[in-house]
């Protein structure tokens, strides 16, 4: 589904990316993972071209995504984003948000996008919020929206940038409820988190970057049984200690 | 000689010579405005444009029509515009100079709006696969139209006044048509008043649409209304979908 190869970024005279290889198989549930800084976040922004990255390649569902003739918009809609800072748009209703991206870029009938949005919303516990702004509702709540303003494009796999690190406790829960759910139901994720008991119930597979290198590449059960490297280990003794 | 003459003030406030000239001064600002206000945007745009082939004109365009005076442009589009065999009504002449100026500052307006768009809610935008026009049109101007209000409506409000200089090329507007009528009995004090009263007239009804304008744009921003549900569990369905 989607496929690292040597991926190379820089800002300037500082290297974010060290050559990056890794493969994510369809309905793979990935937990990117690592200290502050290390370029997690860069490195899943690459996969939408979000950010841009000199070296390497980077194929999502056989798309290249460095490359002149690749059609951003297509790669995007393939791959739905969800952010730290949730990025509700804020002048428009709940609804509409959701009802943004399939309209103008996949250009489905409004009547199809419409009952989709509602079907989405009643998903993530939010039909009655429809007609409400961004602004009225509460952090877990506006990202559930996000997510199921993500889901709208009928995305192929789900990429999440740290999409609990702004929330209060209790609305991490409901954010990674709703995460959960997608997981058991068979997406394709990618998610940049610090919640590691998220990534032990859910995750099939950990990287662990640190210093932009995937340190560790191996299934979730081998990671939290200490089969990783010591950088890694050390990274999960210090969480343990520190829990969120 | 008398100081003030009641009759004179009330006899030019009922003048329908100068309600006309006010009716042309609304005329002139909400024209020069709506276009200014489109060039403006266009003008904005270019600067912000990576590439140099835009941004440099838009520069040059800003730097040249704020650094001289609108005095200065309107004469010279007045005067110098026959001489290249092309007629322009006073009128043409007078929205022409005022649009082309006022643009030039509109533009800075805008730009500060579109700089002040969040990143990530344009990031946001393109991860959803909109293209850079969508972003444009659906995300960043709405987004930067309400955080100008403010500031548009300062340069609504100057305008009004500002369109007086078009009395310089001979634009008969409130100004021009007051500094005809002192000409006839002297009246200058009587005169003047009745004009600073129409203009007053005239912010004072911008004011109002200004505040309905703004009172729109902050409709998604209001909290009333809209009880914030912090409880993540779902309540039974009340009336609170109020609006």
């Amino acid at each position: 589904m989607i496929t690292l190869d040597n991926v190379t970024k820089s800002y300037g005279t500082f290297q974010v990316l060290k050559g990056c290889s890794a493969e994510i198989g369809r309905g793979e549930v990935v937990v990117v993972c690592g200290p502050s800084g290390s370029g997690k976040s860069t490195l899943i922004k690459c996969i939408n071209a979000l950010e841009t990255f000199e070296g390497g390649q980077i194929w999502v569902d056989g798309m290249a995504v460095r490359s002149a003739q690749t059609d951003h918009s297509a790669l995007r809609a393939k791959a739905g984003m969800v952010f730290q800072s949730f990025e509700l748009f804020s002048h428009l209703s709940i609804l509409d948000n959701i009802m943004l991206a399939p309209r103008l870029v996949q250009k489905r009938a409004k009547d199809e996008i419409r009952e989709h949005a509602k079907t989405l919303l009643r998903r993530v516990g939010l039909e009655r919020h429809a007609d409400k702004y961004p602004i009225a509702l509460s952090g877990g709540q506006q990202q559930r929206a996000a997510i199921a303003r993500a889901l709208a494009m009928k995305p192929d796999v789900m990429l999440f940038d740290e999409p609990t690190s702004a929330l209060d406790p209790e609305m991490v829960q409901e954010v990674l409820q709703v995460m959960t759910e997608l997981a058991r139901e068979g997406m394709t994720m990618m998610c940049v988190t610090h919640e590691m008991g998220f990534a032990r119930q859910v995750a099939t597979r950990i990287l662990f970057v640190d210093a932009g290198e995937i340190v560790d590449d191996c299934p979730a059960a081998d990671f939290f049984a200490g089969r990783c490297s010591m950088r890694a280990q050390a990274f999960l003794r210090f969480e343990a200690d520190h829990p969120g | 000689m008398q100081i003030w003459s009641w009759h004179g003030f009330f006899t030019y406030l009922g003048s329908p010579y100068i309600f006309r000239g006010a009716l042309i001064t609304v005329y002139m600002t909400a024209v020069s405005m709506v276009m200014g206000f489109l060039l403006g945007l266009l003008i904005a745009v270019m600067k912000r444009s990576q590439r140099r082939l835009l941004s440099w004109p838009a520069r040059f365009y800003v730097w040249f029509f704020r650094g001289t005076p609108l005095l200065v442009q309107l004469v010279v589009i007045y005067a110098g515009l026959p001489k290249l065999d092309i007629r322009l009504s006073v009128m043409a002449c007078s929205i022409i100079g005022l649009t082309l100026n006022e643009a030039a500052y509109l533009a800075e307006i805008i730009r500060a709006g579109l700089n002040a768009v969040p990143t990530g809610q344009i990031a946001a935008a393109r991860a959803l696969g909109l293209s850079e026009r969508q972003i444009a049109w659906r995300i960043a101007f709405p987004q930067a139209f309400r955080l100008i209000i403010p500031p548009l409506g300062n340069s609504v409000n100057g305008l009004l006044k500002t369109t007086s200089v078009t009395s310089v090329i001979s634009m008969e507007e409130l100004m021009q048509r007051s500094q005809i009528l002192v000409q006839d009995q002297f009246m200058v004090l009587e005169l003047f008043s009745v004009a600073a009263l129409y203009y007053l007239l005239m912010t004072t009804a911008w004011d109002f649409l200004q505040r309905r304008i703004e009172h729109y744009a902050e409709r998604p921003y209001r909290r009333q209304q809209q009880s914030v549900a912090v409880d993540p569990i779902e309540l039974p369905v009340t009336t609170q979908d109020a609006r």
